[in-house]
């Protein structure tokens, strides 16, 4: 199996995880609002869960996007362009613009998770959850698999490369 | 200077067609680590942690959701089909049908992301399917979509009401008829087009050899209409009763949705999931710029561009209505550049004190300015509702289709806000 | 504006002195009322003093993004300087909560008195130096207001599943009670009170609540119980603190000091001038306590989450107990002096 079809099956699990997480986000806030409203019954810790969930999702499903070429460009010069020209900005904008951003905001967030790890950080809320830890590390986790993934984007543009010569 | 460079150089990059989100962040980048150096990218952690705890953006997972079952399961496209019908033969139907979903939808979120992406997904696929003009197509839907930004809840007042200290129920309530407004200006100028450019927006009249049936037709586009107009106002009624919050309440519609597909039998898990996974796509679009976008201003504040901004609004002419027209052009014209939230937070506190000195009543200024940003949302290059509905559109929807579509439509907008600055008391703002 | 730095003129003397440039990242919105007003007293009182060499620049929350965040940057070094409240950082360092207010507790001259003469500051800077921070007093807000309520407080039972957007240790104590602490995003609380989607909400007291609005749609505006002092905070790098100067430092320590209790004086002001406005321009308001069966058990639950905290963690009991025993000194004293006063003179009329 090559590395290409490796990271392919590590997004599309991403993707599919980050679509489970969306459909508990769903059920989490009907939940919360079924249970305000009907049973007057309110639990911080299940309203925190919501943005959990939710932040979750939409950092995860960054490298899945990028994966299904979902990210959006302005076309107006690059449609234009041959497969062989596309595929070499791909390639730049991944070494040039994407990794470093990515590198870098993992980094920090390396040591923004490994802040909150040490004060043993939870909610200040009644009844709110603990271990924020947890949910801050999905930053730098999300970036370092963005990076993974973007080493599939390019490994298709340079597919893509070779075929159009 | 360095803030305009980066926005030359943004733009420049933005040209070569690598993703937007990724381009703001590999300029921001740039330019924060040249003048700050490296750690400026220890603020990110917390912007993003910043944007992952605003629950108020959890609408437009839960929006876009709604969107695509709707769509998926062709409730969404007979609503549309069955609304242009009762147009008959009046060009344009689809066109002010997407219009007046778009104002039920603005009406249950604040969110731009969210309803430009929902209304993209529903109904952007009918009209290319009845050979729409598509810069007319997409031209209705951004500006439909990025109605909620006007029309309460929203959350530009929501900011807006923060920074300039004003009751945010005011604000909405102030909001309502320069949204209606919109709305209709929007349907006339559809009208317009429609029946003097021909074959831009086709009607989808009655089939005329069945005339006898012609009531039986309309019961069947009743049929078609109600059930996803029951789940929009279903999710509004959530609103007004107190039972969910705007947010919240895109989920009683995310269930709606998926209770209707169950009704009309075309629910299955596969269906669901893969729905799940196509929300999840479009979601990440969304964040993903979010994400580049606070890069890019964090490194355009925290090399001086703030400051810049501000020696500039420091040099407006000092009377009233000098004032408030060069304050508008200004934030006009940062509008094509900065977000929303940037230009409220970084422009409005030095308006503010000005307009006070100048006696300019607040609500006004607060509705003219909500306009104002409305508009920026629709400006080419930057314009976010832009590059969302370019990232739901089919391929063959150029970015030049888009920018030629909402132009009309950027300038009803302009009209509105010079008529409320010339009659406020139409507008019930003296 | 707030992005300003406080540059003043430099005599040519000041010139060839080292200079200090410090950089300040607040909780608040740019141009916050009071709050920001004792910052910036502050910065230009440390730029005056010094003679320019002190230049401090203040980001609000709209530059850095971050209003809850200020612990981590000041004690990173990505800032020197924060200016918060200490019992933000509860979910983090559990005993910051003592040093901003504490629910049936001491009113803010008791507080300053412990703070500065009781050895309060002592405490602090006991929970903030493993941190690499320091903190000084930053301003008080005086007596809060209890909250907006849709509905009248006459037993505890109605407060039996009240849904109330309370954060932090009232909260907790509200819980602990039966109400229900419920999270909404400030953005739509305005329309969750409206909507009934909650049935009230604590915000700050008379000066920020009218801008809110919720004046126009909840009749019922409780006295306060749950923050009798709020006292902000300035947090500063320890390490950063330790390289100035002995002139430096004494400097910012007199320019802070001197701003906190500068604020407190303001928010007594704005807060008279405001309450009069609402009793003129409102009249509908009807004000209201918490009945003392309520109160009182409220602080039970208050007690016990107390001697819970006590009972945890040995140097959350050496601050509890510092401040129940201030407490009871001070309020004897407080009791003879101000409460006789008040009452003496109110009997004249
Ligand atoms: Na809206
Ligand atoms: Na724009």
């Amino acid at each position: 199996m090559n590395l290409l079809t490796k990271i392919d099956r590590i997004t599309a699990a991403i993707g599919k995880l980050s679509a489970i997480l969306l459909l508990l986000l769903l059920l989490n806030v009907f939940y919360d609002v079924i249970m305000r409203y009907l049973f007057n019954d309110v639990s911080i810790g299940m309203q925190e869960l919501e943005w959990h969930l939710y932040a979750t999702l939409f950092l995860l499903g960054i490298s899945y996007t990028l994966s299904q070429n979902g990210h959006v460009r302005v076309d107006v010069i690059y449609n234009q362009l041959s497969p062989r020209r596309q595929a070499m900005i791909d390639i730049g904008g991944t070494l040039l613009l994407l990794i470093p951003f990515a590198l870098l905001i993992s980094w920090y967030g390396v040591g923004f998770v490994a802040d909150s790890y040490q004060l043993g950080e939870g909610s200040g809320d009644p009844g709110g959850l603990p271990y924020r830890w947890v949910i801050k590390a999905m930053i730098p986790l999300s970036f370092l698999l963005l990076i993974l993934s973007s080493i599939g984007f390019m490994l298709r543009a340079w597919q893509r490369m070779e075929s159009d010569r | 200077m360095i803030g305009l460079l980066m926005f030359v150089t943004a733009l420049l990059l933005l040209l070569f067609g690598f993703p937007v989100a990724f381009t703001f962040g590999g300029v921001a980048l740039l330019f924060g680590v040249l003048s700050e150096g490296v750690e400026i990218f220890a603020f990110m952690p917390f912007r993003i942690q910043s944007i992952m705890e605003n629950s108020t953006l959890m609408a437009i997972p839960l929006f876009i959701f709604m969107g695509i079952m709707l769509q998926k399961t062709n409730l969404a496209e007979q609503l549309l089909e069955s609304m242009a019908k009762l147009f008959g033969k009046v060009s344009g139907g689809l066109a002010i049908s997407t219009i007046l979903v778009g104002t039920l939808l603005a009406a249950s979120t604040g969110v731009v992301g969210a309803s430009v992406v929902a209304m993209g997904v529903i109904s952007l696929p009918v009209m290319l399917k009845y050979k729409y003009n598509r810069p007319l197509s997409c031209g209705v839907i951004c500006a439909s979509g990025t109605l909620g930004q006007i029309i309460p809840p929203s959350i530009i007042l929501i900011i807006l009401g923060d920074v300039m200290g004003l009751p945010v129920g005011d604000l909405f309530r102030a909001a309502v008829i320069p949204g209606l407004v919109l709305v209709g200006l929007y349907i006339g100028y559809v009208l317009l087009y429609s029946h003097f450019v021909e074959d831009s927006a086709p009607a989808i009249p009655f089939d005329d050899d069945e005339q006898s049936r012609r009531g039986q037709q309309y019961l069947q586009a009743m049929k078609a209409i109600i059930p996803p107009l029951v789940l929009i106002i279903v999710v509004l009624g959530s609103i007004f009763s107190g039972i969910a919050t705007p947010t919240e309440s895109s989920a009683v519609g995310g269930v709606g949705a998926i209770v209707l597909s169950i009704l009309y039998r075309k629910f299955s898990l596969k269906a669901l999931l893969n729905s799940a996974e196509e929300t999840v796509k479009i979601t990440a679009m969304v964040f993903a710029i979010l994400v580049g976008a606070t890069a890019f201003s964090m490194a355009f504040t925290y090399t001086g561009g703030d400051r810049v901004v501000e020696s500039y609004l420091l040099q407006l002419p000092g009377e009233k209505w000098g004032f408030l027209i060069f304050s508008m052009l200004f934030i006009l014209l940062l509008g094509f550049f900065i977000d929303f939230v940037e230009i409220a937070f970084i422009v409005v506190p030095i308006l503010l004190p000005i307009a006070e000195v100048l006696g300019i009543p607040l609500l006004w200024y607060a509705i003219l300015i909500a306009m104002n940003l409305q508009t920026s949302f629709l400006t080419p290059p930057f314009g976010f509702s832009l590059f969302y509905l370019k990232g739901v559109a089919p391929p063959e929807i150029k970015t030049t289709d888009i920018y030629r579509g909402v132009t009309p439509f950027i300038l009803i907008q302009i009209s509105v806000l010079a008529s409320i600055l010339t009659f406020p008391n139409f507008y019930g703002l003296s | 504006g707030e992005n300003s730095s406080t540059q003043q003129t430099v005599s040519p003397a000041a010139a060839e002195k080292e200079s200090y440039n410090l950089r300040l990242a607040h909780t608040w919105p740019t141009k916050f009322p009071i709050f920001g007003d004792a910052i910036h007293n502050m910065a230009t009182m440390a730029s005056k003093m010094s003679d320019g060499r002190i230049n401090i620049t203040i980001d609000s929350k709209n530059k850095h993004k971050a209003p809850l965040g200020i612990f981590d940057m000041v004690k990173s070094g990505q800032y020197d300087m924060g200016h918060s409240a200490s019992y933000y950082w509860k979910g983090k360092v559990s005993n910051t909560l003592f040093f901003t207010t504490m629910p049936f507790g001491m009113t803010a001259p008791e507080q300053y008195a412990w703070r500065y003469y009781g050895g309060g500051q002592e405490l602090a800077e006991k929970v903030y130096a493993p941190h690499n921070l320091i903190t000084f007093p930053g301003g008080n807000t005086g007596n809060q207001m209890g909250g907006w309520f849709q509905k009248e407080i006459n037993t505890i039972e109605d407060l039996q599943g009240l849904k109330m957007r309370i954060p932090g240790f009232a909260g907790e104590v509200l819980a602990k009670v039966g109400a229900k602490p419920t999270n909404i995003p400030a953005g739509e609380l305005y329309t969750a009170l409206e909507r009934g989607t909650i049935d009230a909400l604590e915000w700050v007291g008379p000066s920020l609540d009218l801008r809110m609005g919720f004046h126009k749609i909840a009749p019922y505006y409780y006295t306060g119980w749950h923050e009798p002092a709020t006292e902000l905070q300035f947090l500063i790098n320890k390490e950063k603190w330790a390289s100035f100067p002995a002139d430096i430092q004494e400097i910012l320590r007199v320019a802070m000091r001197t701003a906190a209790y500068d604020m407190y004086a303001q928010s007594q002001h704005e807060s008279a001038k405001n309450w009069a406005s609402i009793k003129t321009e409102y009249p509908n308001i009807q004000v209201k306590s918490f009945p003392t069966a309520v109160l009182q058990a409220m602080k039970s639950a208050n007690d016990t989450l107390i001697a819970e905290r006590s009972a945890a963690d040995p140097l959350a009991k050496e601050i509890i107990d510092s401040q129940a025993a201030y407490l009871s000194t001070a309020r004897a004293w407080t009791k003879i002096s101000d409460q006789s006063y008040f009452q003496t003179v109110e009997a004249l009329k």
